[in-house]
C-alpha cells in the first residue's frame, strides 16, 4: 500500500468522529472516506475477482495498538482492546466498507451502545 | 465391521464401543462405501450411485450411516511443499491456547519437552472463573467414589468412567499446580478450597474436599489467568505462535500424526513438526452454524457467548482418522452475570419472556434452556421476588445477596459496578408489578396474571400447577419487587473426539492414533448428559487444567 503516512490522517479522522459522538443518519460509507484519501480497489483487494481482504490489509495503514491507546478512555468500553481479541479484533467485524458499519459488540453486551464509523 | 472387531468391542468398555459403533468417523464411511459397492456387485448395474457416494465421501465428512455428507467438514485441500514458507521442529505441538492448551504446553515443557503452541487469535483465550479438583489428602476414597457416581449420574451414565476417575484422582494436584504457576506469572488467583462447593452438600457422608482455583473477581477471569500462565510458560521456554490457526495434521504413511500445517494471516503456510506428539485443544464449534445444527439442533435459537469456535480441531482429528461422539452432544448454557451466581438455582417464581410461569422452579439453571429453546424465548427468563426475599428464602440452597449487595447487579442503580461485568448485569427493582414487567421485557398483563395465580397457589399452600414444595413457594406481595432477567447463552459445548484414558485419539477400530492427543472441550467421554452439570462448581475448567497437565507430562515423556 502506498501511503503509510495515511495512518495519522485516518486515525485523526476516526477520532474526530469518536469525539463528536454520533454520526448523522446519512453518513458516508467508509469506502468513500478511503476513496477520498486516494485509495483504489486494489490497495485492499489483491486479486480479481475481488477477494475478501485479510485484516492485514487494514494493518498496513492502521496501527491497532495505537488505536487502542487513543480509545482507552472511551466512556462505554474500549472497543479496540477487549478480552476476546486483545488489540487485534478483525476491523471488518464492525467497520464495513461497502455497507453500513455495525455495533458488533452490542449484540451480546447489553448497553454497549457504540456508534461505529 | 468384521466379526472380530465386533468381538473386541464387546470386550472393551460400553462407552467406547457405543462411540465406535455410532460415532462419526472417516473409516466408518469407507466401510459403508465398501458395503454399498458390494451391493452393487450383487444387484448389478448401479455403479453410478456408488460412484457418486464415493465422490461425495472424498470431499466431505459423512454422517454415521453414510447417508448424509457433512459439508461443514470438507476434506482438507492438499498443500504443496512449495507453498510451505517455513518448517520448524518441536517435541510437542499444542493447537489452541486456552484453559487446557496452556497448562498442557507448560506441563510438557516442565517435563523437558521443546514445545510450540499455535493459537488462532492474537491472544490466549479462556472464560469463566472457577476450576476445581479434589484435595485427595482430605478425602475418603468412598467419598471420591460417591462423587464419581454422582457425576456419572449427572451425565445420564453415558460418560466414560475412566475419564471421570482420571479427573477425580488427579485434579487436586493439577489445580494446585495451575494456581502455583499462574501466581508466578502474576495472575490474580486464589484457592477457595471447599468454600464455594455448595452443590455437593449432602452428596456423601464421607470426607470430600476441594482445591478450587478462582481467577477473579470479574471482570478478571480465567482468560486473564491463562494469559498470565502463558507468560510464565514462555519464560520456561514454550514458544507461542499467535494468529497462526492450524489447518491440517501431517501424517506419515502409517497414519501417525507427525506435525501440523498452520496458516498465517498473510495466507502463507507454515509447518510445525512434532517429534513426540500433537495435542489438540482447540475447543468447541458453537460458531460453526451447520455443525452445531447437526450435532445439537436444540441450540438453533440461542446466542453464542464465544467467537471463532468453528470446530477446526474436530475437522482435523476427523480427517486424521478420529471418531466424533454421535449426535446429541452435551451443551453448557448459563448466566452468572445478570444477577448473583449464588442465587441462580434459588427457586423464586420464574417467568419466561412473555411473563408466564413455565416450570417447577427447583429445576437448576443449567437445565432451564430446555424450556426456552423456541425463537421467542431464545433462552430468556426472569427470577422474580418481593422485598421480603431475605426471610422467605433464608433456608434455600445458595447464598442470598441483601438489598444493598444486589445493587451491583442493577444497571439503573448508581452504585459503582465492582466485581461484575457492567455490560451483562440485568437485575431490576420496581414499586409495582406492571413496572417490573416492563423492565424485564415481559407483557405486563400476562406477567401480573401469572403472579396473581402464583400468589393464590402460595396462599393455598399447594402448587397445583407445577408441584413445587410448599417451603419454596414465596409469594410476591410487598413492594419493591425484584427481577433478575437471565439470558441462557452458549458458554461451550463439551462433547468431542473419542480418546482413551491417556487422552490419545482412537480410530474407528478403537486403536490409538500415533502422535495425536485431544484435551479440553474438544475431548469426548467426560460428559454425556443433555446439559453440563453444576454439581461441582468449576468442573469444566478443572477438567481442562487436569487433562492438560496430565497429557503434557505424558507426551513429553514418550
Amino acid at each position: 500500500m502506498k501511503q503509510l503516512t495515511l495512518k495519522n490522517i485516518v486515525l485523526s479522522l476516526a477520532l474526530s468522529v469518536f469525539a463528536a459522538g454520533a454520526f448523522s443518519a446519512d453518513k458516508p460509507l467508509l469506502e468513500s472516506v478511503h476513496k477520498d484519501l486516494g485509495l483504489t480497489c486494489k490497495d485492499c483487494h489483491s486479486s480479481k475477482p475481488f477477494n475478501e481482504p485479510p485484516v492485514t490489509a487494514c494493518f498496513e495503514c492502521h496501527d491497532t495498538k495505537e488505536l487502542a491507546k487513543e480509545t482507552a478512555d472511551h466512556p462505554i468500553t474500549n472497543p479496540h482492546e477487549n478480552r476476546h481479541f486483545g488489540t487485534e479484533t478483525n476491523c471488518n467485524y464492525c467497520h464495513h466498507q461497502h455497507k453500513e458499519s455495525e455495533n458488533y459488540c452490542g449484540s451480546c453486551h447489553l448497553r454497549f451502545k457504540l456508534v461505529t464509523p | 465391521m468384521s466379526k472380530k472387531n465386533m468381538q473386541n468391542q464387546n470386550e472393551s468398555d460400553l462407552y467406547t464401543s457405543h462411540v465406535l459403533q455410532n460415532g462419526i468417523s472417516r473409516r466408518r464411511f469407507l466401510t459403508g462405501a465398501a458395503a454399498s459397492t458390494g451391493a452393487v456387485a450383487l444387484t448389478g448395474g448401479l455403479a453410478s450411485t456408488a460412484a457418486t457416494a464415493a465422490t461425495k465421501g472424498s470431499e466431505y465428512a459423512m454422517s454415521s450411516d453414510g447417508g448424509a455428507s457433512l459439508e461443514f467438514m470438507p476434506k482438507p485441500k492438499p498443500i504443496a511443499d512449495k507453498d510451505i514458507v517455513s518448517t520448524q521442529t518441536f517435541d510437542v505441538v499444542v493447537v489452541g491456547a486456552g484453559a487446557s492448551g496452556v497448562p498442557a504446553a507448560l506441563s510438557a515443557a516442565e517435563n523437558g519437552a521443546n514445545v510450540a503452541v499455535l493459537q488462532k487469535q492474537a491472544i490466549v483465550v479462556s472464560q469463566g472463573n472457577t476450576g476445581s479438583g479434589l484435595d485427595l489428602s482430605k478425602c475418603d476414597k468412598a467419598g471420591v467414589e460417591a462423587l464419581v457416581n454422582r457425576l456419572m449420574a449427572d451425565s445420564a451414565h453415558r460418560c466414560h468412567p475412566d475419564l471421570v476417575r482420571e479427573w477425580a484422582y488427579n485434579s487436586g494436584e493439577a489445580v494446585a499446580w495451575v494456581i502455583d504457576r499462574a501466581k508466578k506469572g502474576g495472575a490474580q488467583v486464589q484457592n477457595q478450597y471447599s468454600k464455594v462447593q455448595h452443590g455437593i452438600r449432602g452428596l456423601t457422608e464421607y470426607k470430600l474436599n476441594f482445591h478450587t482455583s478462582y481467577f477473579g473477581p470479574k471482570p478478571y477471569t480465567t482468560g486473564d489467568g491463562m494469559r498470565a500462565l502463558a507468560k510464565y510458560a514462555e519464560k520456561q521456554g514454550v514458544n507461542f505462535f499467535f494468529n497462526m490457526p492450524a489447518q491440517q495434521l501431517i501424517q506419515d504413511k502409517s497414519g501417525n500424526v507427525i506435525g501440523v500445517i498452520a496458516q498465517s494471516r498473510d495466507g502463507k503456510y507454515h509447518k510445525y513438526m512434532a517429534k513426540k506428539g500433537v495435542i489438540l485443544s482447540s475447543g468447541d464449534y458453537q460458531n460453526n452454524k451447520d455443525m452445531c445444527n447437526f450435532f445439537i439442533p436444540d441450540l438453533k435459537n440461542f446466542e453464542r457467548k464465544q467467537m471463532d469456535r468453528t470446530g477446526d480441531g474436530f475437522a482435523m482429528a476427523y480427517w486424521a482418522g478420529g471418531v466424533i461422539e454421535p449426535i446429541g452432544h452435551t451443551k453448557m448454557l448459563h448466566d452468572f452475570d445478570a444477577g448473583p451466581a449464588s442465587m441462580c438455582d434459588m427457586p423464586f417464581l420464574a417467568v419466561n419472556r412473555k411473563g408466564e410461569r413455565f416450570v417447577n422452579e427447583t429445576t437448576a439453571m443449567s437445565l432451564m434452556n430446555n424450556y426456552l429453546r423456541d425463537e421467542e424465548n431464545a433462552g430468556h427468563y426472569s427470577q422474580v421476588f418481593d422485598s421480603e426475599y431475605m426471610t422467605r428464602a433464608k433456608d434455600w440452597p445458595g447464598k442470598l445477596y441483601d438489598p444493598e449487595q444486589i445493587k451491583i447487579y442493577m444497571p439503573e442503580d448508581p452504585t459503582p459496578k465492582k466485581n461484575v461485568y457492567p455490560s451483562q448485569i440485568n437485575t431490576y427493582k420496581a414499586d409495582t408489578l406492571e413496572e417490573l414487567a416492563v423492565k424485564l421485557e415481559c407483557d405486563p398483563k400476562i406477567f401480573t396474571a401469572n403472579v396473581k395465580r402464583y400468589n393464590e397457589l402460595c396462599k393455598k399452600g399447594q402448587d397445583d400447577d407445577f408441584g413445587k414444595p410448599v417451603n419454596k413457594m414465596a409469594p410476591l406481595l410487598k413492594p419493591p419487587f425484584y427481577g433478575i432477567h437471565r439470558r441462557m447463552r452458549i458458554s461451550t459445548l463439551c462433547s468431542g473426539m473419542l480418546v482413551n484414558k491417556h487422552h490419545q485419539a482412537l480410530d474407528a477400530d478403537g486403536k490409538p492414533i500415533g502422535g495425536l492427543f485431544v484435551i479440553g472441550n474438544l475431548g469426548g467421554g467426560f460428559y454425556g448428559g443433555v446439559d453440563y452439570p453444576l454439581t461441582v462448581f468449576g468442573l469444566s475448567l478443572g477438567r481442562c487444567y487436569t487433562f492438560g497437565y496430565l497429557t503434557g507430562k505424558h507426551v513429553a515423556n514418550l
